[in-house]
């Protein structure tokens, strides 16, 4: 144990709070009293808190420039120092060291505590999380290229010191960007790469007369692992695009028609931004999408928005998926974008806004201006 | 970075600190200035009446009145550690639960002033 620099026992905590009545006691400086600067308050808002505390789950996390968060295993909360005009005495607890026997009991203060730090519940901040994993997205072929530094790369402890979340909060992060763990690193994958896998399991589908609700994970690994593909890609290609289905014999994975319908809608209209006529891309989309699964413009809500250009309609990428998650970053975008929303059009780019403490309605009422001339019109959000 | 908050009590055994909070501050004479370890700041004594329990706090010549109140939210008491050279890890500190606060005697009525001849080594001053 190493030496401390002064006894911070010895206070007498116990007498204090046993005192009862009729009795009494004396209360003076603690031989060692002083401004003890390395102790801090800081108060438990609840029980889980407080357990996670005494447990040894809780953290501090992020940058020298950042303010520092804290914590636990599931929850992120910031930490602000709330100062009082009282006089705080701390008392330690432990019989006091005396060299003279004392008639009573005697209760010796260490310090004035000048505050304490309050925890305040807080979305975690995930939006770094994406900047760093663009910085080097996988590609299938990556292992031929040069570059073996792992600059721009980043193992999950590497993500935990840089990224202002819980550990569950980070790992939904992960799942949300579609990210993979590949030789001890998380990994976007390129857009290109993802289309190959995805294409190459269902031309083999065809080929092998394989059920795309009920893909036998063995057997699609080992085609395409024969084919040349990297196993963990290819069931990272099973999680994005498919769920698990629960099986005694074997793991089998249910393709979800909707998210490959809007894999080939991006891939027709390009990234963010690309736009074309509504019916060219229609007849597009209809090429892509393999024979047989079914497709309609409501799978792509939160994914394309639509644009009268004189008698035309045109349909434009705009995926929320691709948006900041703070609110206070995403509705800036969303109204440079469009000036003025309808609610059914605003509604999927603001669902999965989250602030602990705030109602949706409270995150319109915060960020946006909404304006209903009459009663039976719909309403329209713009800028506040 | 990322600094664990350690903590080697669990949940049953935390050592129990506690708070004597009042309004206002505890003044030395001028002469002792600093030197005030040690010395004794006033008298606690515990009574009680009907169904209360009271505390009174006997400072100099000032008396004080006031309750225990059990805290909502607990305090934790943190200790920040700076590492030592040669450690493994490459933060600066660490820190560690050394302690939990959930009562503290509270005393937030002004104080009386008693008449009798006062014990002159620390007074108080009100706000």
């Amino acid at each position: 144990m190493a030496a401390n620099k002064g006894d911070i026992t010895g206070g007498g905590a116990e007498s204090f709070l046993a005192l009862g009545p009729d009795s009494s006691v004396t209360v003076r400086y603690h031989p060692d009293f002083g401004p003890h600067n390395d102790l801090i308050l800081l108060e438990a808002p609840d029980d889980a808190v407080l357990s996670d505390l005494l447990h040894g789950r809780v953290t501090i996390r992020g940058q020298h420039d950042e303010d520092a968060v804290l914590c636990t295993p599931s929850s992120t909360y910031a930490m602000k120092f709330v100062s009082t005009s009282n006089s705080v005495f701390l008392i330690p607890p432990g019989k006091p060291n005396l060299s003279d026997p004392q008639p009573n009991p005697l209760v010796s203060v260490l310090k004035l505590a000048p505050g304490n730090i309050e925890l305040v519940q807080t979305a975690p901040r995930l939006d770094k999380l994406r900047s760093l994993l663009m910085q080097k997205l996988y590609k299938l072929d990556e292992e031929d290229e040069e570059d073996c530094s792992s600059e721009g790369l980043y193992t999950w402890h590497d993500l935990i010191c840089s990224i202002q979340a819980s550990n569950e909060e980070l790992r939904e992060g992960l799942r949300f960007l579609s990210a993979v763990e590949i030789n001890g690193f998380w990994r976007m994958v390129h857009p290109k790469s993802v289309n190959m896998i995805l294409t190459m399991v269902l031309t083999n589908s065809v080929l092998h007369d394989w059920s795309l609700d009920a893909l036998v994970e063995e057997e699609v690994l080992s085609v395409l692992e024969s084919d040349g593909y990297n196993s963990t890609i290819v069931k990272h290609c099973l999680e994005t695009f498919g769920t698990k289905i629960e099986n005694d014999n074997s793991k089998l994975w249910g393709f979800d028609k909707k998210r490959i319908a809007v894999h080939f809608a991006k891939q027709v209209l390009g990234s963010n931004g690309g736009k074309m006529r509504l019916e060219i891309f229609i007849e597009k989309w209809m090429r892509n999408v393999q024979k047989g699964m079914p497709f309609d413009l409501n799978m792509l809500e939160g994914e394309v928005l639509y644009e009268t250009i004189g008698a035309e309609t045109w349909i434009k990428a705009f995926s929320v998926a691709d948006l900041p998650l703070a609110p206070d970053a995403r509705f800036p975008v969303l109204f440079k974008e469009r000036a003025k929303w309808a609610w059914k059009d605003l509604e999927p780019y603001v669902r999965n806004l989250r602030v602990p403490g705030m109602s949706s309605e409270g995150l319109l009422i915060k960020y946006t201006r909404r304006v209903q001339p009459t009663a039976d019109v719909e309403p329209i959000f713009s800028a506040r | 970075m990322e600094i664990k908050v350690k903590c080697n009590c669990g949940a049953e055994n935390c050592s129990e600190w506690a708070i004597l909070e009042l309004q206002g501050v505890v003044e030395s004479q001028p002469s002792i200035a600093n030197q005030i370890q040690g010395l004794e700041i006033g008298r606690l004594c515990c009574s009680s009446s009907s169904s209360q329990v009271n505390y009174t706090f006997t400072v100099g010549y000032h008396e004080l009145s006031g309750t225990k109140v059990s805290l909502k939210k607990p305090l934790l008491v943190l200790k920040k550690n700076k590492q030592e050279e040669g450690s493994v890890s490459n933060n600066e500190l660490d820190l560690e639960v050394i302690g939990i606060i959930r009562h503290k005697i509270l005393f937030k009525n002004r104080p009386k002033a008693i008449i009798s001849r006062p014990q002159v080594k620390d007074k108080k001053a009100s706000d």
